[in-house]
């Protein structure tokens, strides 16, 4: 089996070229002041102290309220839809993840436009409504998909012998079911969390330029031109926050 | 009961894929739409599959999106999978330390990742394009097939592939015979993953991309503007492939089932198999070199770096034919994303900016002197938009289009009287809730300054502040709503009673929707004029002054300006164009009389990013 070690040596190499560095890169930008040239490098925490201000604090904090929300209600469709789907026989299964992959081989910005087209008419742009129903609709297959996997690979024989020992319908979705799909919620729970918090495309377009959230702060800051050093702090102190995030709830989950 | 229960699990399903679903049923409604329009069917047609196939621009782009995230979901499949595999073999600090560093691409933000790697290309000197965009797509999907395979392979029992190799298996076979099997699903689902992430990818791709190689997300990012319904025709064709495929694995069990397939796979030799695997992948092979060299012609070439949907495609056929050259032609989305671009390292012959950013190129020693003596047409350009602060006696740049800026009004809901406020219209609470502020801080401000009698080119931060206040203050009363491009599309429709657009957008609105009239405040507007330029680092002078000039000839301007929609520089054709395609549209011909029209001029970093600062304070307040 040792044979099998080497084949790590490959990515290691290409993590260390392709993850690694850039990443140094930002963290450089992040630490230093901007218009410096490699040669005269000053270092600063001013980029941090400027995001002190209450508004982008502000900004931190509805990008979160936001990305909780659309997490909790993607959780909720998403579970139902997963678990009714893993009731089917294994190619009605097959089949019917396939159709909840579909919709994301259809260009992103596309689909939204089509949102705007069918909310407009409606009287329902640029309200939160629109930006969470173009959230939901973006992200629920990455809630599904995952939380189907856990279920689908479920032993069933579990769920019979929590009926044998006298469980009701509640008890044995809570105490077995439920349970045992845990290692999918959280990946799902994490997925939407992360493509939501980051997202900046839906809140511009269905939302109005009004709604700014972290995604639109640091893409204003390298797209338009503003600001990369600032731009670079905010970029790391959000991977941060949801390292932090991740890791609780994984502890979570070891715990529970 | 079961029977209610399983109608009602059917009804939620149902409910569930309805909501996944209408996105894309609405994208194929308006691909039959005989009008531009994403909200309004107004007649069923065929047109935009026609400008589907004619456009070489969202062709190449299929061929881009589809190759890459064939190409990278292989690579990083199979680099993904022997990863997992041996993971699950290696010291524990190594592993976590791998699966650390493996979690950092889908943590991250699509933008940290594609600034990272952008910054990381441009140091080393990578010229951008195919190769670089593929190279991160591979970068950012391998993660995924790595999470997806390694918790299966964990799941492996190890005694498995150890008897095979007790077996006299050779650790290949080993792999390839026993352990691949074994995770089947799990390479699936990353493989899966990794397609869904690649094909749908727009921010990286954005970044790292270069030399006129776009995917489909690009393409229909810069073309925001005139978002057409050619895109919703792809989508369409992209379903319609995808369902048939379907259709066929699912028909294909069913086949395999009879007879005669059964005997057919019989008669074919392994040989015959083998033959025919090698066949396939030379054939691969050769087409991904045909490609290659195809993209590398001996023609002289011209790179030409524009606004999404502003020019008239023909043009560029017809300046390819005329000098026996290639254009490669690519768009951006603004002033600001275009200098961002120019500044990772990616070099163009011509660039198409606007006035203040042709000011700041200048400076920065970006371009090169134009010689007018190359210039047969110059002397048709309009004599008001020669010689501007900007750019004295047009040293550098050549226009391309002008125009304004102001608020384009629905007459049946807005009074003449009211326009005798000026700007200050944009806080009449009659209005709340019902106008568009276009979202961008610098026409904001200049709104803001011109309303409050300055100059919009201040460097005073007290002024800027105060304009600050105005907007804040214009927020809290009037809820407007920030767009950008869509507001097009919007005030065609009638949506709101006023809207801050550009002149050349407004004349176009106006041809679509005869209600609306276009308004500029005496206290002063913003004049504009985008302008060519001709870089540094362009070798091929002489083809890239023949371009200019061939943009002045009257003919093309005409075509040019018909199509856009915006102002012409050359006189004769705005002239013209004015009593006929856009007789009686006033946005077509903006005053030129006003003392208080200003041109933007490039303004210090220092006042630059606090505008910046401020206009996020007066969104997120």
């Amino acid at each position: 089996m040792n044979y099998f070690k080497k084949l790590v040596r490959p990515y290691i190499i290409w993590s260390a070229v392709f993850i690694a560095v850039p990443l140094l890169m930002i963290f450089l930008y992040a630490f230093t002041q901007s218009g410096n040239s490699l040669l005269n490098i000053q270092f600063t925490f001013d980029n941090f102290i400027k995001f002190a201000d209450e508004v982008y604090v502000d900004v931190f904090v509805e990008s979160f309220k936001l990305g909780l929300l659309t997490v909790i209600i993607c959780l909720f469709v998403g579970y139902t839809l997963a678990y009714m789907i893993s009731r089917f026989s294994e190619k009605t299964q097959s089949f019917l993840i396939l159709l909840v992959t579909i919709p994301m081989w259809i260009n992103m910005i596309i689909r939204i436009y089509a949102w705007k087209s069918i909310l407009e008419p409606m009287g329902l742009m640029y309200t939160d409504f629109a930006v969470m129903v173009g959230q939901i609709c973006e992200f629920l297959p990455f809630m599904v998909i995952p939380i189907h996997t856990s279920l689908s690979k479920m032993d069933k024989s579990l769920i019979e012998a929590s009926y044998d020992l006298g469980a009701t319908h509640i008890q044995t979705f809570t105490k077995v079911v439920f349970k045992l799909s845990i290692p999918g919620v959280i990946n799902g729970i994490i997925m939407v969390f992360l493509l939501s918090v980051s997202t900046f495309m839906i809140p511009q377009i269905l939302g109005g330029g009004q709604y700014i959230l972290i995604g639109n702060l640091i893409e204003k800051q390298f797209i338009e031109g503003g600001d990369w050093n600032f731009g670079s702090a905010v970029s790391l102190l959000l991977a941060v926050i949801i390292l932090l995030l991740i890791h609780w709830m994984k502890k979570v989950d070891k715990e529970g | 009961m079961k029977k209610l229960s399983r109608l009602s699990t059917g009804f939620y399903i149902f409910l569930c894929f309805a909501f996944l679903y209408v996105p894309i049923i609405v994208t194929m409604i308006f691909s039959f739409n005989s009008s531009k329009s994403f909200s309004r069917f107004t007649g069923f047609s065929l047109h935009w599959y026609e400008e589907l196939i004619n456009d070489a621009e969202i062709m190449s782009a299929v061929w881009v999106s589809v190759s890459i995230a064939i190409i990278a979901t292989i690579i990083a499949t199979v680099l993904g999978t022997i990863t997992a595999i041996g993971l699950s073999k290696s010291r524990k600090l190594l592993r976590e330390w791998i699966l650390n560093i493996n979690n950092i691409p889908i943590m991250n933000p699509d933008i940290v990742t594609a600034i990272g790697l952008m910054i990381l290309f441009t140091s080393l000197r990578v010229e951008k394009g195919y190769i670089t965009m593929l190279l991160a797509h591979i970068c950012f999907c391998t993660p995924y097939v790595i999470t997806s395979v390694y918790p299966k392979v964990r799941e492996l029992d190890t005694n498995v592939a150890n008897a095979a190799l007790d077996l006299g298996a050779t650790p290949f076979q080993a792999l390839i015979k026993v352990i691949v099997p074994m995770i089947k699903p799990g390479i699936f689902a990353g493989m899966l993953l990794a397609f869904t992430m690649s094909i749908d990818d727009f921010v990286i791709s954005y970044f790292v991309s270069g030399n006129g190689v776009e995917n489909i997300s690009m393409i229909v990012y810069n073309a925001t503007k005139r978002i057409n319904p050619t895109i919703n025709a792809l989508s369409t064709i992209v379903i319609l492939v995808i369902t048939a495929a379907v259709f066929v694995v699912n028909i294909a069990p069913v086949i395999q089932k009879r007879k005669w397939f059964k005997r057919l796979k019989k008669s074919i030799s392994p040989a015959v198999k083998k033959t025919f695997t090698v066949i396939t992948s030379v054939l691969l092979v050769f087409l991904i070199c045909f490609s290659v060299i195809m993209s590398n012609t001996n023609k002289a070439v011209l790179k030409v770096y524009n606004a999404g949907e502003y020019i008239d495609n023909s043009l560029i056929t017809e300046f390819e034919e005329r000098n026996n050259c290639k254009i490669i032609y690519e768009t951006f989305d603004s002033n600001e994303s275009m200098y961002t671009k120019i500044m990772s390292g990616e070099r163009y012959d011509i660039i198409i900016p606007s006035d203040y950013m042709i000011e700041r190129l200048a400076k920065e020693e970006f371009l090169q002197e134009i010689d007018k003596s190359k210039l047969k047409n110059l002397d048709k350009v309009m004599p008001y938009l020669l010689d501007k602060p900007f750019d004295p006696e047009n040293k550098y740049s050549i226009p391309y289009f002008w125009g304004s800026v102001g608020i384009l009004y629905d007459k049946t809901v807005v009074d003449e009287t009211d326009l005798e406020a000026g700007w200050e219209i944009l806080r009449n609470q009659k209005f709340k809730n019902n106008i568009y502020m276009y979202n961008s801080e610098r026409d904001s401000f200049m709104v803001a300054l011109k309303a409050l009698g300055y100059s919009l080119n201040t460097t005073d931060k007290a002024q800027l502040y105060k304009a600050y206040e105005w907007l804040v203050e214009q927020n809290r009363l009037m809820n407007p709503v920030y767009v950008g491009d869509e507001v097009i599309d919007s005030m065609i429709n009638g949506n709101k009673a006023m809207a801050i657009v550009y002149s050349g957008d407004a004349a176009y609105i106006m041809s679509e929707n005869e209600n609306l009239e276009f308004f500029a405040p005496d206290a002063g507007t913003n004049m504009w004029i985008d302008g060519m330029v001709i870089t540094k680092d362009c070798t091929n002078t002489d083809l890239a002054h023949k371009w200019i000039d061939f943009m002045l000839e009257e003919e093309s301007a005409r075509a040019n300006t018909v199509e856009i929609g915006y102002s012409s520089p050359v006189e004769s054709v705005y002239n013209e164009i004015s009593t006929t395609e856009y007789d009686g549209i006033s946005a077509y011909v903006p005053r030129l009389d006003n003392e208080n029209d200003e041109f933007f001029r490039y303004q210090p970093l220092e006042i630059k990013q606090y505008c910046a600062e401020l206009w996020i304070k007066v969104k997120a307040k």
